[in-house]
Protein backbone atom coordinates (compact mmCIF):
# COMPACT_ATOMS: atom_id res chain seq x y z
CA UNK A 1 0.00 0.00 0.00
CA UNK A 2 1.28 3.43 -0.88
CA UNK A 3 1.22 6.20 1.68
CA UNK A 4 1.73 9.88 1.11
CA UNK A 5 3.42 12.46 3.25
CA UNK A 6 1.12 15.32 4.21
CA UNK A 7 2.39 18.86 3.97
CA UNK A 8 2.43 20.24 7.47
CA UNK A 9 2.16 23.97 7.97
CA UNK A 10 4.36 24.21 11.02
CA UNK A 11 4.24 28.02 10.89
CA UNK A 12 0.65 27.82 12.05
CA UNK A 13 1.53 25.16 14.59
CA UNK A 14 4.16 27.38 16.14
CA UNK A 15 1.63 30.10 16.87
CA UNK A 16 -0.79 27.62 18.34
CA UNK A 17 1.85 25.85 20.32
CA UNK A 18 3.47 28.70 22.22
CA UNK A 19 3.53 27.68 25.87
CA UNK A 20 1.91 29.89 28.54
CA UNK A 21 5.36 30.64 29.96
CA UNK A 22 6.47 32.10 26.62
CA UNK A 23 8.58 29.15 25.52
CA UNK A 24 8.25 28.23 21.86
CA UNK A 25 7.88 31.79 20.60
CA UNK A 26 11.03 31.66 18.45
CA UNK A 27 12.15 29.16 15.85
CA UNK A 28 15.53 27.45 16.24
CA UNK A 29 15.46 25.03 13.31
CA UNK A 30 13.53 25.28 10.07
CA UNK A 31 13.64 22.09 8.04
CA UNK A 32 12.47 22.24 4.44
CA UNK A 33 11.86 19.14 2.33
CA UNK A 34 14.76 17.26 3.87
CA UNK A 35 15.78 13.86 2.54
CA UNK A 36 18.71 11.70 3.61
CA UNK A 37 20.30 8.96 1.55
CA UNK A 38 22.93 6.40 2.50
CA UNK A 39 24.98 5.34 -0.55
CA UNK A 40 22.08 6.39 -2.77
CA UNK A 41 19.40 4.56 -0.76
CA UNK A 42 16.76 6.88 0.66
CA UNK A 43 16.45 6.61 4.44
CA UNK A 44 14.24 9.60 5.05
CA UNK A 45 12.16 11.58 2.59
CA UNK A 46 10.63 15.02 2.33
CA UNK A 47 10.56 16.19 5.95
CA UNK A 48 9.39 19.74 6.64
CA UNK A 49 9.01 21.08 10.18
CA UNK A 50 10.16 23.70 12.65
CA UNK A 51 11.75 23.23 16.06
CA UNK A 52 10.80 25.92 18.56
CA UNK A 53 13.12 27.53 21.07
CA UNK A 54 12.98 26.19 24.65
CA UNK A 55 10.58 23.50 23.62
CA UNK A 56 11.12 19.80 24.15
CA UNK A 57 10.40 18.18 20.81
CA UNK A 58 10.07 14.39 20.66
CA UNK A 59 10.48 12.17 17.62
CA UNK A 60 8.61 8.89 17.84
CA UNK A 61 8.04 6.08 15.40
CA UNK A 62 8.81 2.44 14.68
CA UNK A 63 12.30 1.10 13.99
CA UNK A 64 13.59 2.16 10.60
CA UNK A 65 11.39 5.25 10.32
CA UNK A 66 14.41 7.56 10.16
CA UNK A 67 13.99 9.41 13.44
CA UNK A 68 17.61 8.85 14.51
CA UNK A 69 18.78 9.71 11.00
CA UNK A 70 16.75 12.91 11.25
CA UNK A 71 18.03 14.02 14.67
CA UNK A 72 21.59 13.55 13.42
CA UNK A 73 20.93 16.14 10.71
CA UNK A 74 20.62 18.85 13.35
CA UNK A 75 24.30 18.77 14.33
CA UNK A 76 25.70 17.33 11.11
CA UNK A 77 26.51 13.97 12.67
CA UNK A 78 25.60 12.35 9.36
CA UNK A 79 28.67 14.06 7.86
CA UNK A 80 30.66 11.38 9.68
CA UNK A 81 28.76 8.51 8.03
CA UNK A 82 30.40 7.36 4.79
CA UNK A 83 28.01 7.66 1.83
CA UNK A 84 25.46 9.80 3.69
CA UNK A 85 23.98 12.70 1.71
CA UNK A 86 21.53 15.40 2.77
CA UNK A 87 19.06 16.97 0.35
CA UNK A 88 16.86 19.90 1.25
CA UNK A 89 17.43 22.59 3.81
CA UNK A 90 18.14 22.82 7.52
CA UNK A 91 18.18 26.40 8.80
CA UNK A 92 19.54 27.09 12.27
CA UNK A 93 18.31 30.49 13.49
CA UNK A 94 17.72 31.26 9.82
CA UNK A 95 21.21 30.23 8.64
CA UNK A 96 21.89 27.27 6.40
CA UNK A 97 23.47 24.62 8.64
CA UNK A 98 25.02 22.92 5.62
CA UNK A 99 26.49 26.00 3.93
CA UNK A 100 30.09 25.59 2.79
CA UNK A 101 31.43 28.14 5.27
CA UNK A 102 29.85 26.50 8.33
CA UNK A 103 32.30 24.72 10.63
CA UNK A 104 30.80 21.38 11.77
CA UNK A 105 32.82 21.50 15.01
CA UNK A 106 31.28 24.85 15.92
CA UNK A 107 27.86 23.40 15.01
CA UNK A 108 28.39 20.55 17.47
CA UNK A 109 29.46 22.95 20.20
CA UNK A 110 26.21 24.85 19.87
CA UNK A 111 24.16 21.74 19.29
CA UNK A 112 25.22 19.05 21.75
CA UNK A 113 24.20 15.43 21.67
CA UNK A 114 23.54 12.68 24.19
CA UNK A 115 23.38 9.10 22.97
CA UNK A 116 21.46 5.97 23.88
CA UNK A 117 24.32 4.34 25.72
CA UNK A 118 26.15 6.49 28.25
CA UNK A 119 29.62 7.03 26.82
CA UNK A 120 31.76 8.88 29.36
CA UNK A 121 35.46 9.18 28.60
CA UNK A 122 37.60 6.77 30.64
CA UNK A 123 38.78 9.70 32.67
CA UNK A 124 37.86 11.36 35.95
CA UNK A 125 34.41 12.85 36.48
CA UNK A 126 36.01 16.28 36.54
CA UNK A 127 37.91 15.74 33.31
CA UNK A 128 34.81 14.49 31.53
CA UNK A 129 33.17 17.87 32.13
CA UNK A 130 36.34 19.93 31.66
CA UNK A 131 37.34 18.23 28.40
CA UNK A 132 35.13 20.24 26.05
CA UNK A 133 35.73 23.65 27.64
CA UNK A 134 39.51 23.04 27.63
CA UNK A 135 39.53 22.17 23.93
CA UNK A 136 37.52 25.29 23.18
CA UNK A 137 39.82 27.45 25.33
CA UNK A 138 37.14 28.10 27.93
CA UNK A 139 39.61 27.53 30.76
CA UNK A 140 38.84 30.59 32.87
CA UNK A 141 36.96 29.60 36.05
CA UNK A 142 37.02 25.95 35.02
CA UNK A 143 36.34 24.62 38.54
CA UNK A 144 33.27 26.83 38.83
CA UNK A 145 32.12 25.75 35.37
CA UNK A 146 32.43 22.07 36.30
CA UNK A 147 30.45 22.59 39.52
CA UNK A 148 27.80 24.73 37.82
CA UNK A 149 27.38 22.22 35.04
CA UNK A 150 27.14 19.24 37.40
CA UNK A 151 24.58 21.13 39.48
CA UNK A 152 22.63 21.89 36.33
CA UNK A 153 22.61 18.20 35.50
CA UNK A 154 21.41 17.37 39.05
CA UNK A 155 24.56 15.33 39.66
CA UNK A 156 26.69 17.57 41.89
CA UNK A 157 25.48 16.27 45.25
CA UNK A 158 26.17 12.71 44.20
CA UNK A 159 29.71 13.25 42.86
CA UNK A 160 31.14 16.33 44.60
CA UNK A 161 33.31 14.21 46.90
CA UNK A 162 34.74 12.03 44.16
CA UNK A 163 35.41 14.34 41.24
CA UNK A 164 38.82 12.77 40.66
CA UNK A 165 37.43 9.24 40.45
CA UNK A 166 36.98 7.48 37.14
CA UNK A 167 33.61 8.27 35.56
CA UNK A 168 33.20 4.63 34.57
CA UNK A 169 32.65 3.85 38.27
CA UNK A 170 29.33 5.73 38.22
CA UNK A 171 26.02 3.93 37.77
CA UNK A 172 24.42 3.88 34.32
CA UNK A 173 21.97 6.64 35.24
CA UNK A 174 24.72 8.78 36.72
CA UNK A 175 26.90 8.21 33.64
CA UNK A 176 24.06 9.40 31.42
CA UNK A 177 23.54 12.54 33.51
CA UNK A 178 27.32 13.06 33.34
CA UNK A 179 27.09 12.88 29.55
CA UNK A 180 24.31 15.45 29.68
CA UNK A 181 26.49 17.62 31.92
CA UNK A 182 29.36 17.17 29.45
CA UNK A 183 27.12 18.44 26.69
CA UNK A 184 26.04 21.41 28.84
CA UNK A 185 29.61 22.36 29.79
CA UNK A 186 30.33 24.05 26.46
CA UNK A 187 27.20 26.23 26.75
CA UNK A 188 25.20 24.84 23.87
CA UNK A 189 21.96 26.25 22.52
CA UNK A 190 20.35 22.92 21.69
CA UNK A 191 20.68 19.45 23.18
CA UNK A 192 19.85 16.46 20.99
CA UNK A 193 19.07 13.22 22.80
CA UNK A 194 18.91 9.93 20.95
CA UNK A 195 16.98 7.56 23.23
CA UNK A 196 18.77 8.88 26.32
CA UNK A 197 16.94 6.68 28.82
CA UNK A 198 16.42 3.44 26.93
CA UNK A 199 19.30 1.70 28.72
CA UNK A 200 18.31 2.96 32.17
CA UNK A 201 16.14 1.65 34.99
CA UNK A 202 12.84 3.44 35.83
CA UNK A 203 14.29 5.57 38.65
CA UNK A 204 17.23 6.76 36.54
CA UNK A 205 14.78 7.34 33.69
CA UNK A 206 12.58 9.54 35.84
CA UNK A 207 15.66 11.53 36.94
CA UNK A 208 16.57 12.12 33.29
CA UNK A 209 13.00 13.19 32.58
CA UNK A 210 13.01 15.57 35.57
CA UNK A 211 16.26 16.97 34.23
CA UNK A 212 14.74 17.50 30.79
CA UNK A 213 11.91 19.49 32.40
CA UNK A 214 14.43 21.64 34.28
CA UNK A 215 16.69 22.22 31.29
CA UNK A 216 14.00 23.34 28.88
CA UNK A 217 13.86 26.84 30.31
CA UNK A 218 17.49 27.33 29.21
CA UNK A 219 17.88 24.99 26.25
CA UNK A 220 16.02 23.71 23.26
CA UNK A 221 15.77 19.94 23.50
CA UNK A 222 15.11 17.40 20.77
CA UNK A 223 14.64 13.81 21.87
CA UNK A 224 14.24 10.55 19.99
CA UNK A 225 12.43 7.97 22.07
CA UNK A 226 10.93 4.53 21.61
CA UNK A 227 8.99 5.06 24.80
CA UNK A 228 5.76 6.80 23.83
CA UNK A 229 4.80 7.52 27.42
CA UNK A 230 8.15 9.25 27.81
CA UNK A 231 7.35 11.49 24.84
CA UNK A 232 3.92 12.16 26.36
CA UNK A 233 5.52 13.04 29.70
CA UNK A 234 8.34 15.33 28.59
CA UNK A 235 7.62 16.82 25.17
CA UNK A 236 5.80 19.99 24.17
CA UNK A 237 5.68 18.90 20.53
CA UNK A 238 5.77 15.41 19.07
CA UNK A 239 6.62 14.33 15.55
CA UNK A 240 5.50 10.88 14.45
CA UNK A 241 7.59 9.23 11.74
CA UNK A 242 6.62 6.10 9.90
CA UNK A 243 7.94 3.80 7.21
CA UNK A 244 6.70 4.16 3.66
CA UNK A 245 7.07 1.38 1.14
CA UNK A 246 7.94 2.77 -2.27
CA UNK A 247 5.42 2.19 -5.07
CA UNK A 248 7.99 0.44 -7.24
CA UNK A 249 8.71 -2.01 -4.43
CA UNK A 250 12.29 -0.77 -4.48
CA UNK A 251 12.57 -0.36 -0.75
CA UNK A 252 11.26 1.63 2.17
CA UNK A 253 12.08 4.94 3.75
CA UNK A 254 11.04 7.09 6.67
CA UNK A 255 8.51 9.89 6.40
CA UNK A 256 7.06 12.46 8.76
CA UNK A 257 3.39 11.60 9.24
CA UNK A 258 2.23 14.09 11.86
CA UNK A 259 3.75 16.92 13.86
CA UNK A 260 1.68 18.60 16.52
CA UNK A 261 1.38 19.48 20.17
CA UNK A 262 2.05 16.41 22.29
CA UNK A 263 -1.34 16.59 23.97
CA UNK A 264 -3.02 16.55 20.57
CA UNK A 265 -0.94 13.62 19.31
CA UNK A 266 -1.81 11.53 22.37
CA UNK A 267 -5.47 12.50 22.76
CA UNK A 268 -6.75 13.15 19.27
CA UNK A 269 -4.19 12.61 16.51
CA UNK A 270 -5.13 13.85 13.05
CA UNK A 271 -3.73 10.94 11.05
CA UNK A 272 -4.95 7.35 11.31
CA UNK A 273 -1.37 6.07 11.09
CA UNK A 274 -0.47 8.09 14.19
CA UNK A 275 -3.59 6.83 15.96
CA UNK A 276 -2.68 3.23 15.12
CA UNK A 277 0.87 3.70 16.38
CA UNK A 278 0.17 5.50 19.67
CA UNK A 279 -2.67 3.14 20.55
CA UNK A 280 -0.46 0.14 19.83
CA UNK A 281 -2.48 -1.08 16.84
CA UNK A 282 0.55 -0.65 14.57
CA UNK A 283 1.59 -3.62 12.46
CA UNK B 1 -4.91 -6.43 15.35
CA UNK B 2 -2.33 -5.83 18.05
CA UNK B 3 -3.09 -5.50 21.78
CA UNK B 4 -5.65 -8.29 21.78
CA UNK B 5 -6.05 -8.38 25.58
CA UNK B 6 -6.44 -4.63 25.77
CA UNK B 7 -9.08 -4.61 23.04
CA UNK B 8 -10.91 -7.39 24.84
CA UNK B 9 -10.91 -5.26 28.02
CA UNK B 10 -12.30 -2.27 26.11
CA UNK B 11 -15.00 -4.44 24.53
CA UNK B 12 -15.85 -5.85 27.96
CA UNK B 13 -16.17 -2.37 29.42
CA UNK B 14 -18.54 -1.30 26.67
CA UNK B 15 -20.64 -4.41 27.18
CA UNK B 16 -20.78 -3.68 30.92
CA UNK B 17 -21.96 -0.15 30.24
CA UNK B 18 -24.76 -1.39 27.99
CA UNK B 19 -25.74 -3.93 30.65
CA UNK B 20 -25.85 -1.16 33.26
CA UNK B 21 -28.00 0.79 30.80
CA UNK B 22 -30.42 -2.12 30.44
CA UNK B 23 -30.74 -2.38 34.24
CA UNK B 24 -31.34 1.38 34.50
CA UNK B 25 -34.02 1.17 31.82
CA UNK B 26 -35.79 -1.52 33.89
CA UNK B 27 -35.68 0.76 36.94
CA UNK B 28 -37.03 3.64 34.88
CA UNK B 29 -39.84 1.47 33.49
CA UNK B 30 -40.75 0.56 37.07
CA UNK B 31 -40.71 4.20 38.18
CA UNK B 32 -43.03 5.17 35.31
CA UNK B 33 -45.41 2.28 36.03
CA UNK B 34 -45.83 3.19 39.69
CA UNK B 35 -46.95 6.68 38.71
CA UNK B 36 -50.12 5.17 37.29
CA UNK B 37 -50.54 2.05 39.44
CA UNK B 38 -49.56 3.64 42.81
CA UNK B 39 -48.28 0.12 43.58
CA UNK B 40 -46.28 0.60 46.80
CA UNK B 41 -44.65 -2.83 46.56
CA UNK B 42 -43.32 -1.96 43.14
CA UNK B 43 -42.10 1.34 44.61
CA UNK B 44 -40.05 -0.64 47.16
CA UNK B 45 -38.68 -2.86 44.40
CA UNK B 46 -37.52 0.15 42.37
CA UNK B 47 -35.77 1.54 45.47
CA UNK B 48 -34.09 -1.78 46.26
CA UNK B 49 -33.06 -2.26 42.63
CA UNK B 50 -30.77 0.79 42.90
CA UNK B 51 -28.17 -1.31 44.72
CA UNK B 52 -27.76 -3.36 41.55
CA UNK B 53 -27.22 -0.21 39.49
CA UNK B 54 -24.70 1.16 42.00
CA UNK B 55 -22.72 -2.06 42.14
CA UNK B 56 -22.51 -2.15 38.34
CA UNK B 57 -21.22 1.43 38.36
CA UNK B 58 -18.56 0.53 40.94
CA UNK B 59 -17.48 -2.51 38.92
CA UNK B 60 -17.04 -0.37 35.82
CA UNK B 61 -15.12 2.27 37.76
CA UNK B 62 -12.80 -0.38 39.22
CA UNK B 63 -12.21 -1.96 35.80
CA UNK B 64 -11.35 1.47 34.38
CA UNK B 65 -8.96 2.20 37.23
CA UNK B 66 -7.12 -1.05 36.46
CA UNK B 67 -7.16 -0.43 32.72
CA UNK B 68 -5.66 3.05 33.15
CA UNK B 69 -2.98 1.70 35.47
CA UNK B 70 -2.04 -1.28 33.32
CA UNK B 71 -2.67 -0.26 29.72
CA UNK B 72 -2.12 3.52 29.59
CA UNK B 73 -4.73 4.10 26.89
CA UNK B 74 -4.27 7.11 24.60
CA UNK B 75 -6.13 8.82 21.76
CA UNK B 76 -9.48 7.19 20.84
CA UNK B 77 -8.94 4.47 23.46
CA UNK B 78 -8.45 7.07 26.19
CA UNK B 79 -11.53 9.03 25.09
CA UNK B 80 -13.60 5.84 25.02
CA UNK B 81 -12.53 4.88 28.54
CA UNK B 82 -13.26 8.37 29.88
CA UNK B 83 -16.63 8.44 28.12
CA UNK B 84 -17.61 5.05 29.53
CA UNK B 85 -16.79 6.29 33.03
CA UNK B 86 -18.87 9.45 32.51
CA UNK B 87 -21.75 7.52 30.97
CA UNK B 88 -21.73 5.05 33.82
CA UNK B 89 -21.98 7.91 36.33
CA UNK B 90 -24.87 9.43 34.36
CA UNK B 91 -26.67 6.08 34.39
CA UNK B 92 -26.09 5.76 38.11
CA UNK B 93 -27.68 9.19 38.59
CA UNK B 94 -30.66 8.18 36.48
CA UNK B 95 -31.04 5.24 38.87
CA UNK B 96 -31.04 7.71 41.78
CA UNK B 97 -33.78 9.75 40.11
CA UNK B 98 -35.86 6.57 39.75
CA UNK B 99 -35.46 5.96 43.49
CA UNK B 100 -36.70 9.47 44.28
CA UNK B 101 -39.68 9.04 41.95
CA UNK B 102 -40.58 5.72 43.61
CA UNK B 103 -40.22 7.09 47.16
CA UNK B 104 -42.36 10.16 46.44
CA UNK B 105 -44.98 8.09 44.64
CA UNK B 106 -45.19 5.81 47.66
CA UNK B 107 -45.57 8.79 49.98
CA UNK B 108 -48.37 10.15 47.77
CA UNK B 109 -50.11 6.80 47.35
CA UNK B 110 -52.81 7.57 49.88
CA UNK B 111 -53.53 10.97 48.39
CA UNK B 112 -56.00 11.79 45.66
CA UNK B 113 -54.13 12.16 42.34
CA UNK B 114 -54.98 14.58 39.53
CA UNK B 115 -55.32 12.23 36.57
CA UNK B 116 -54.50 14.82 33.89
CA UNK B 117 -51.22 15.57 35.66
CA UNK B 118 -50.43 11.87 36.03
CA UNK B 119 -50.86 11.55 32.26
CA UNK B 120 -48.40 14.44 31.79
CA UNK B 121 -45.85 12.79 34.08
CA UNK B 122 -46.29 9.43 32.29
CA UNK B 123 -45.71 11.16 28.96
CA UNK B 124 -42.54 12.76 30.30
CA UNK B 125 -41.35 9.44 31.71
CA UNK B 126 -41.89 7.60 28.45
CA UNK B 127 -40.02 10.28 26.58
CA UNK B 128 -37.15 10.06 29.09
CA UNK B 129 -37.11 6.29 28.65
CA UNK B 130 -36.87 6.72 24.88
CA UNK B 131 -34.05 9.26 25.33
CA UNK B 132 -31.98 6.91 27.52
CA UNK B 133 -32.44 4.16 24.94
CA UNK B 134 -31.35 6.46 22.09
CA UNK B 135 -28.39 7.71 24.17
CA UNK B 136 -27.16 4.15 24.74
CA UNK B 137 -27.75 3.03 21.15
CA UNK B 138 -26.07 6.06 19.61
CA UNK B 139 -23.08 5.59 21.92
CA UNK B 140 -22.76 1.98 20.84
CA UNK B 141 -23.06 2.94 17.16
CA UNK B 142 -20.88 6.09 17.57
CA UNK B 143 -23.76 7.92 15.86
CA UNK B 144 -23.19 11.59 16.67
CA UNK B 145 -26.15 12.86 14.65
CA UNK B 146 -28.59 10.60 16.48
CA UNK B 147 -27.03 11.61 19.80
CA UNK B 148 -27.42 15.27 18.86
CA UNK B 149 -31.14 14.65 18.21
CA UNK B 150 -31.56 14.11 21.98
CA UNK B 151 -31.58 17.88 22.48
CA UNK B 152 -34.94 18.24 20.71
CA UNK B 153 -36.48 15.42 22.74
CA UNK B 154 -35.13 17.00 25.91
CA UNK B 155 -36.80 20.27 25.01
CA UNK B 156 -40.16 18.45 24.88
CA UNK B 157 -39.61 17.08 28.39
CA UNK B 158 -38.57 20.49 29.67
CA UNK B 159 -41.75 21.98 28.23
CA UNK B 160 -43.96 19.38 29.91
CA UNK B 161 -42.08 19.90 33.17
CA UNK B 162 -42.90 23.61 33.05
CA UNK B 163 -46.55 22.85 32.26
CA UNK B 164 -46.85 20.40 35.18
CA UNK B 165 -45.29 22.94 37.53
CA UNK B 166 -47.70 25.65 36.39
CA UNK B 167 -50.68 23.33 36.86
CA UNK B 168 -49.58 22.35 40.36
CA UNK B 169 -49.18 26.00 41.30
CA UNK B 170 -52.65 26.78 39.96
CA UNK B 171 -54.21 24.12 42.20
CA UNK B 172 -52.42 25.41 45.31
CA UNK B 173 -55.69 26.85 46.61
CA UNK B 174 -57.61 23.60 46.14
CA UNK B 175 -57.95 21.89 49.55
CA UNK B 176 -56.48 18.36 49.78
CA UNK B 177 -54.37 18.55 46.62
CA UNK B 178 -51.39 20.62 47.80
CA UNK B 179 -49.36 17.76 49.26
CA UNK B 180 -49.86 15.54 46.23
CA UNK B 181 -48.98 18.45 43.96
CA UNK B 182 -45.81 19.33 45.87
CA UNK B 183 -44.57 15.76 45.63
CA UNK B 184 -45.36 15.54 41.94
CA UNK B 185 -43.45 18.75 41.18
CA UNK B 186 -40.33 16.98 42.46
CA UNK B 187 -41.20 13.84 40.45
CA UNK B 188 -41.51 16.02 37.37
CA UNK B 189 -38.14 17.58 38.09
CA UNK B 190 -36.58 14.09 38.49
CA UNK B 191 -37.83 13.04 35.06
CA UNK B 192 -36.57 16.28 33.58
CA UNK B 193 -33.10 15.53 35.04
CA UNK B 194 -33.16 12.05 33.47
CA UNK B 195 -33.58 13.75 30.09
CA UNK B 196 -30.57 15.94 30.88
CA UNK B 197 -28.50 12.86 31.78
CA UNK B 198 -29.43 11.26 28.46
CA UNK B 199 -28.19 14.39 26.66
CA UNK B 200 -24.98 14.19 28.72
CA UNK B 201 -24.44 10.64 27.46
CA UNK B 202 -25.02 11.90 23.92
CA UNK B 203 -22.32 14.52 24.43
CA UNK B 204 -19.88 11.78 25.40
CA UNK B 205 -20.63 10.01 22.11
CA UNK B 206 -19.63 13.16 20.23
CA UNK B 207 -16.47 13.41 22.38
CA UNK B 208 -15.39 9.87 21.52
CA UNK B 209 -15.96 10.41 17.80
CA UNK B 210 -14.67 13.97 17.33
CA UNK B 211 -12.10 14.22 20.09
CA UNK B 212 -13.58 17.50 21.31
CA UNK B 213 -16.07 18.00 24.10
CA UNK B 214 -18.90 20.47 23.55
CA UNK B 215 -22.21 20.73 25.35
CA UNK B 216 -25.02 20.20 22.84
CA UNK B 217 -26.97 23.08 24.30
CA UNK B 218 -26.36 25.84 26.79
CA UNK B 219 -27.59 24.60 30.17
CA UNK B 220 -28.34 28.16 31.28
CA UNK B 221 -31.33 28.38 28.90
Amino acid sequence: MSMTTPRIDSGKLGELATAPDGRGAETVFTVNDLSVTYSGNTALQGVTLEIKKNFVTAFIGPSGCGKSTFIRCFNRMNDLVPGAAIHGEVLYHGRDLYAANVDPVEVRRRIGMVFQKPNPFPKSIYDNIAFGPRILGMTKGLDERVERTLRHAALWDEVKDRLKENALGLSGGQQQRLCMARALAVEPDVILMDEPASALDPISTSRIEDLIHELKSDYTIVIVTHNMQQAARVADMTAFFSVEVRDDGGGRHGILVEYDQTTKVFTNPSDKRTEDYVTGRFG
Amino acid sequence: MARVEFQASLDGLEASLQEQGAVVLRALRGAIDVLRSQDTELCDEVVAFDDEIDSRYHRIEKAIEELLAQQSPVATDLRLVLAILHDSIHLERIGDQCVTIAKLTKLAAELEPRHDLVEGLMEMGERAEEMVRIALDSFSARDVERARGLVELDELIDRTNRRVSDQVLSMASTPGTQEWGMRMIVVSRCIERIGDNAVDIGEQTAFVVTGEFHEFSDASH
